[in-house]
């Protein structure tokens, strides 16, 4: 009997060693189970191609962002230099926090100025807790400033604008591949013809695929299930690659979208993707990031 | 039964070694420097994780990759996604031994901490000379160390090769606390 005892004793103080003696970084694994983790870099740019993606800017930074279309008119002989027309947007986008877009531009070749406001209302988490997608919303706005030779149609201030409401639902799904559906809702001003619908709903999908840790392909289409009657649309597709670097990041696409204003691309690209002139555009954006605030202000490290 | 209580106490002792006191630091800081004719790059973390056995020595840190904050918010993103990657590897950690460490001793001591650091997949051994301060049972550590980027297979693209120094400074201060396990 004592030595049973002896042996139960044994054994217990034995186990109790062993929970006493545990891993020193399984408890600091269990510390650290508290801090949510939140899925960094679904998309590095605002921008898959040609659309916005669910990313926003950090608070305080301003993207310089000019893209550009290149395309040939379907004439033979043609003597442009490197291209027949060039189309050039200019836009200048700002975090007011980590999670609020906004951003002004105004695109050369179809008079479009147009102004938009993105919010990150959901953000997917990567620590099996909390949401396993995000939600960013998308509110754009635009402007046709050209002159309209119908004196029939409604021109004044409030017909002249287009609005664009997107609901980004993305998820990175692999570190390697994430991916992104975009219902959308388009309200276009201009009635240029009675049997066309001024409201649209669509649907985009966007997906990126990193290639290099500075090197992704993206690609890009939107469906839109009442496009305008009067004159045949197709729904803009594109392929591209991303390059980021310090604080520039470059964007080369091949789309068939000359506009690149959300509401006119999506309901009012022309030609469909393929390698005929004028169809085929060659897209080349480049955003420069500049910090308005940094931080890490007073941490030095004694030497310098 | 008389007999049996010594025996139940002597083996509860040994069951436990003599001092078993753990001590941690919830907020540590870990910074890291690099300097090039071109840029200087400082990040810093603070919720760096670390813990100490009083009675083995034995010492162990932990921290989020992507806890650390830069100057830059961009630099954050790019460190994240294309240097680290941590969403591969989220942490980083280091599991050793302070040879010589005698927590009784009140005030400075520097001794060497030496065990195996682990980042971006790769595990390294290191020995860090460390300065502890032990005011009334308060513990602090601190310490510079230097570490190779290219240890750690981290790879540089050329472009940016003048901004990124190959050998970056690591600071740290942990200040710890009582453990309640």
């Amino acid at each position: 009997m004592k030595a049973r005892a002896t042996i139960l004793l044994l054994v217990l103080t034995g186990m109790s060693h062993t929970v006493v003696s545990q891993n020193l970084l399984d408890i600091l694994e269990d510390e650290q189970q508290d801090i949510p983790q939140y899925t960094q870099a679904t998309f590095k740019f605002s921008r898959i191609a040609f659309g916005h993606s669910i990313e926003t800017r950090k608070k305080g930074l301003l993207d310089i962002f000019v893209a550009n279309r290149f395309w040939n008119t379907p004439e033979e002989r043609t003597q442009s230099f490197a291209a027949d027309r060039l189309s050039t947007r200019i836009a200048l986008e700002y975090g007011i926090s980590d999670k609020f877009l906004v951003g002004v531009g105004g695109t050369t070749f179809d008079g479009l100025f147009d102004g938009f406001v993105k919010y990150k209302l959901v953000q997917q988490r990567s620590d099996q807790k909390g949401s396993p997608i995000s939600i960013t919303l998308l509110q754009s706005t635009s402007y046709f400033s050209e002159a309209l030779a119908s004196p029939n149609i409604e021109d004044d201030f409030s017909h002249r604008l287009s609005f664009t409401s997107q609901m980004l639902i993305g998820k990175k799904i692999t570190p390697n591949f994430s991916l992104q559906i975009v219902p959308t809702f388009v309200h276009r001003g201009l009635v240029l013809s009675s049997e066309d619908p001024q409201n649209h709903f669509a649907i985009g999908f966007g997906g990126r695929y990193k290639l290099g840790n500075h090197v992704s392909v993206v690609s890009e289409y939107y469906y839109t299930a009442n496009p305008i009657k009067s004159f045949d649309t197709y729904g803009p597709f594109a392929l591209g690659v991303n390059w980021e670097i310090g604080d520039v990041m470059l964007q080369f696409m091949l789309t068939n979208a000359v506009r690149m204003v959300e509401d006119a691309y999506i309901t009012r690209t022309r030609h469909n993707f393929n390698f005929r002139n004028p169809n085929l555009n060659f897209g080349f954006n480049m955003t420069y990031v500049i910090h308005f605030k940094r931080k890490l202000k007073n941490v030095t490290d004694g030497k310098h | 039964m008389n007999k049996l209580i010594p025996i139940i106490f002597l083996f509860v002792f040994y069951g436990q070694p003599p001092m078993q006191e753990k001590i941690i630091a919830r907020q540590g800081r870990v910074a890291f420097f690099s300097y090039t004719a071109v840029e200087n790059i400082k990040a810093e973390n603070n919720q760096v994780l670390s813990i100490i056995d009083l009675s083995t020595h034995e010492i162990a840190v932990s921290m989020l990759m992507n806890a650390f904050v830069f100057e830059k918010a961009l630099m954050r993103e790019h460190f994240n996604e294309s240097y680290v990657e941590s969403d591969i590897y989220p942490k980083a950690t280091f599991e050793g031994k302070i040879i010589d460490f005698d927590p009784t001793i009140e005030g400075d001591q520097t001794r060497m901490v030496r065990g195996t650091f682990s980042m971006h997949g790769v595990t390294k051994e290191l020995e860090i000379k460390t300065k502890i301060e032990n005011l009334g049972g308060k513990y602090t550590l601190s310490g510079t160390f230097e570490a190779y980027v290219k240890d750690y297979n981290i790879k540089i693209p050329p472009l940016l090769a003048g901004n990124i120094a190959k050998t970056i400074s690591v600071d740290f201060r942990f200040e710890y606390e009582p453990y309640e396990g």
